[in-house]
């Protein structure tokens, strides 16, 4: 479903083991195939996004090592 | 405190549905300001509050209306799918009596015209939600 953010998760998945020895729990900003930045919280690093490269799509996401999916009951929801 | 408490026509069968309105997010305002760039007047539309979404999603249209980007993803499960990334963006809840809550929401298709959003948890946590079923009613109160 995302087509956006495909680069960007592509960055991420390739550089996950390298941010995880250095920054597991910590927020990373990536931007196409880019690592721009870590940040301890997620607020501050779609600040920085914003201050970088304005209103376009780019990549904030906390480095865990297993990203566990968030559960919706509802069967509104059409995925 | 902020409260309001809104009556349902069967409530059983509608779920608590509410009027609210979404804008981008504040930081997003800023930088569409910074570049000269029109701001999307706030969407008004009917929210369903969902103590089974642990976040808030917005109907996937709403996003091209609002010319909201994405700032990150998220792995979703729901009762047909699992592990589907969805876009996250930053946006601005208004609930009735212009409680605000700015949150990362999740877009995603919802079924049917009449519920847009979907108030999850993560707006829920800062306030009370009581469902009165034998008065088709409900009230929310931050």
């Amino acid at each position: 479903m995302v087509t956006q953010l495909d680069e960007e998760l592509a960055t991420y998945q390739a550089q996950k083991n390298n941010l995880l020895a250095k920054a597991r729990g910590k927020f990373v900003l990536i931007k196409g195939d880019q690592i721009v930045g870590i940040f301890e919280n997620r607020i501050d690093a779609v600040r920085q996004g914003y201050k970088n490269f304005g209103n376009v799509p780019f990549l904030t996401k906390e480095i865990l090592e297993i990203e566990i999916p968030l559960n919706f009951t509802s069967n509104l929801i059409m995925v | 405190m902020a409260s309001f408490t809104t009556k349902v026509s069967d409530l059983q069968a509608n779920g608590p549905i509410v009027p609210i309105q979404l804008i981008v997010g504040a930081m997003d305002e800023d930088t569409l300001r910074l570049d000269d760039r029109n701001l999307h007047a706030p969407l008004s539309i009917s929210a369903m509050i969902d103590t089974g979404a642990k976040r808030t999603v917005i109907r996937a249209d709403l996003v091209n209306q609002l010319n909201l980007k994405p700032v990150g993803a998220t792995l979703i499960n729901t009762p047909s799918s699992t592990n589907v990334y969805c876009h996250e963006y930053l946006a601005r809840v208004i609930l009735p009596h212009d409680v605000i809550f700015e949150s990362f929401v999740i877009a995603a298709p919802l079924q049917g015209q009449q519920i847009q959003c979907l108030i999850g948890r993560d707006v829920l946590r800062h306030g009370i939600f009581i469902y009165i079923g034998y008065d088709d009613s409900f009230t929310l109160s931050f």
